[in-house]
């Protein structure tokens, strides 16, 4: 993979290789396993409110949030980045490639994890299955959007990790919900807006619309890029003397 | 029962103009490969590298000066990674600032000692092929590798590499694409000797293949060692450029100072201030600081002075010997 695509493999052994991923990992198992409980007890089918608040509340942003912040910040912070930047290349390669990793590795996990929850959630109903999917893929994009806009944040602040995880905890948690007008600047709803758009079914919750949801994560995505490439390519190095 | 010996009045007469020779013009036109010009960084209100203009052409060139003088801040904007606040820097007829397209010509190792723990040696030197886009990117590593003697530690995890060898390694990713210009910046901290002297031999090796090689070091026998010319730098300033001789000429005939304690101060103080090569001396409570405008000279006829005089010397110290103090007074000049 080195030879194929260089940066990708190295973001990529970079952070699989340490603690953290194996965090992210447990993370990740948290809702199948409170889908489990949840189950035994004779618990709530796998509806809307589950995958907001297990999934796309907690789970799914925290993770986006380490490998996001992660994928390019810790090269920026350690001062790695420098083998990146003195190459002849664009430096939206770079954070393509960063980018790709981060939100792969979000959507390796919160996947699984949404599938296995929704399974375990509607093992006795089996026309339920259609919507784990639709929340599977709607939390695929979510966590690209989120692990996007935390790379872009990270290379605009060292301390990503804990503004990212003021967002995560106060707007997407508390504010964007509070109000209606809010709501559009919120990933969470516009990911709990596609996933109602992708099971065309119940949309009795539904807060923003499906096209909205879709301009909102495209948005942030594209944004993301765009912003990390332009202040990657006005990355000072400050040296020690 | 002789006369008491008035103490000699403080004398600090204006410093002598310096004796050292004009030194050699700058490398300029179709030769010069780095130019700096009127570059200037600070960062708020701290200057980091004040209105410094140089070229140099192929060979070894020495960034010297001591720490935080603007070494590495002036290296960082040779290599296009960091923004001169004012004036120009270009490599090759080139800005460096946002032109990636500059790093086909240049290659950086830097100071900081980062390297991806989790990569063997020829991992990294592969990954750095690879971004460089060349045709044959394994023999390229390869050969990179052997360049810097790491062979046999090549498919070992940078992780469990000695600093010396992070040294290397980051060497061998900066010659992966064989390039005209290579900007180091310490590149022999944490080198054992023979690794100190197999890249001196490498470096020399470089030059003398027509690169042009821009390296800086806060030790002066290192630079003495590898090269030819010298830029020194203190408190964000040129403080003096050229061959090494000269810069090292100037070093050793500007003003020193000594601490002397004899067995009679007062006389001492007062003989010497009949030699020529002495221009101040002052009556310290523990002895005599004497001020001289010759080195050689002084350190020569101090022995004899005192033994016309009959006075035992028991102490001679240089009080200003520090690199610093040299920088310091380069700058003054």
């Amino acid at each position: 993979m080195i030879r194929a695509m260089p940066i990708v493999a190295l973001t990529l052994r970079s952070l699989v290789d340490r603690r953290r991923f194996w965090l992210m990992v447990l993370l990740a198992a948290v809702p199948v396993l409170m889908a489990i409980v949840s189950s035994a007890f004779g618990g709530d089918l796998f509806s809307r409110r589950i995958f907001d608040q297990l999934i796309v509340r907690t789970v799914l942003p925290l993770i986006a949030l380490v490998f996001g912040t992660a994928a390019l910040g810790t090269e920026l912070e350690d001062g790695t980045i420098v083998f990146l930047l003195t190459k002849p290349i664009r430096r939206f390669r770079i954070v393509l490639a960063k980018g790709v990793v981060a939100a792969g590795l979000t959507a390796a996990l919160i996947v699984p994890a949404t599938v296995l929850t929704g399974l375990v959630a509607t093992s006795q109903h089996a026309s339920l299955v259609s919507s784990t999917v639709a929340y599977a893929m709607a939390a695929a994009v979510g966590g690209t959007a989120y692990a996007l806009g935390f790379l872009a944040l990270s290379s605009f602040t060292s301390r990503a990790l804990a503004i990212g995880l003021g967002y995560v905890l106060l707007w997407e948690g508390v504010l964007s919900g509070l109000f209606e007008g809010t709501r559009v600047f919120s990933v969470r709803q516009a990911t709990l807006g596609l996933a109602e758009m992708l099971q065309r079914g119940d949309d009795a919750d539904r807060t923003i619309g499906g096209l909205t949801s879709v301009v909102v994560l495209g948005v942030v995505i594209v944004g993301s890029l765009a912003l990390a490439t332009w202040r990657l390519s006005r990355y000072q190095l400050r040296g020690g003397d | 029962m002789p006369p008491p010996v008035a103490p000699p009045p403080p004398v600090a007469p204006p410093l002598p103009a310096p004796l050292a020779p004009p030194l050699a013009p700058p490398v300029r036109g179709p030769s010069a490969v780095v130019e700096v010009e009127h570059a200037s960084r600070w960062y708020g209100n701290v200057v980091a590298v004040n209105d410094i203009s140089f070229a140099v052409g192929p060979g070894v060139t020495g960034l010297l000066g001591p720490n935080g003088a603007g070494k590495t801040t002036l290296l960082h904007m040779a290599a296009g990674l960091l923004a001169p606040s004012a004036g120009e820097v270009r490599v090759g007829g080139q800005q460096t600032w946002r032109n990636p397209g500059i790093y086909r010509q240049v290659g950086l190792v830097p100071e900081r000692e980062a390297v991806y723990p989790f990569l063997t040696g020829r991992e990294f030197a592969l990954v750095n092929a690879r971004e460089h886009g060349l045709a044959d990117p394994d023999a390229a590593a390869e050969r990179a590798i052997d360049l810097v003697d790491l062979a046999d530690a090549a498919d070992r995890r940078i992780g469990t590499y000695s600093k010396g060898m992070r040294q290397r390694i980051k060497m061998a990713a900066a010659l992966v694409h064989d390039p005209p210009v290579l900007i180091l910046d310490e590149p022999f901290n944490g080198m054992d000797p023979r690794q100190r002297l197999h890249m001196f031999e490498l470096l020399q090796r470089m030059a003398d293949e027509g690169r042009t090689v821009l390296l800086s070091s806060h030790i002066l026998e290192e630079v003495e060692r590898i090269a030819a010319s010298v830029l020194v730098i203190y408190a964000g300033r040129l403080a003096a450029s050229g061959d090494f001789r000269s810069i090292r000429r100037l070093m050793t005939d500007r003003p020193h100072e000594f601490f002397v304690r004899s067995s009679d101060d007062r006389r001492l103080g007062s003989v010497l201030l009949t030699e020529q090569s002495v221009f101040g001396v002052e009556l310290d409570p523990k002895g005599l600081l004497v001020r001289t405008s010759d080195f050689g000279r002084f350190t020569r006829r101090m022995p004899q002075v005192a033994r016309e005089a009959g006075i035992r010397l028991l102490e001679l110290t240089p009080t200003d010997d520090s690199l610093e103090s040299v920088f310091a007074y380069l700058v003054g000049r």
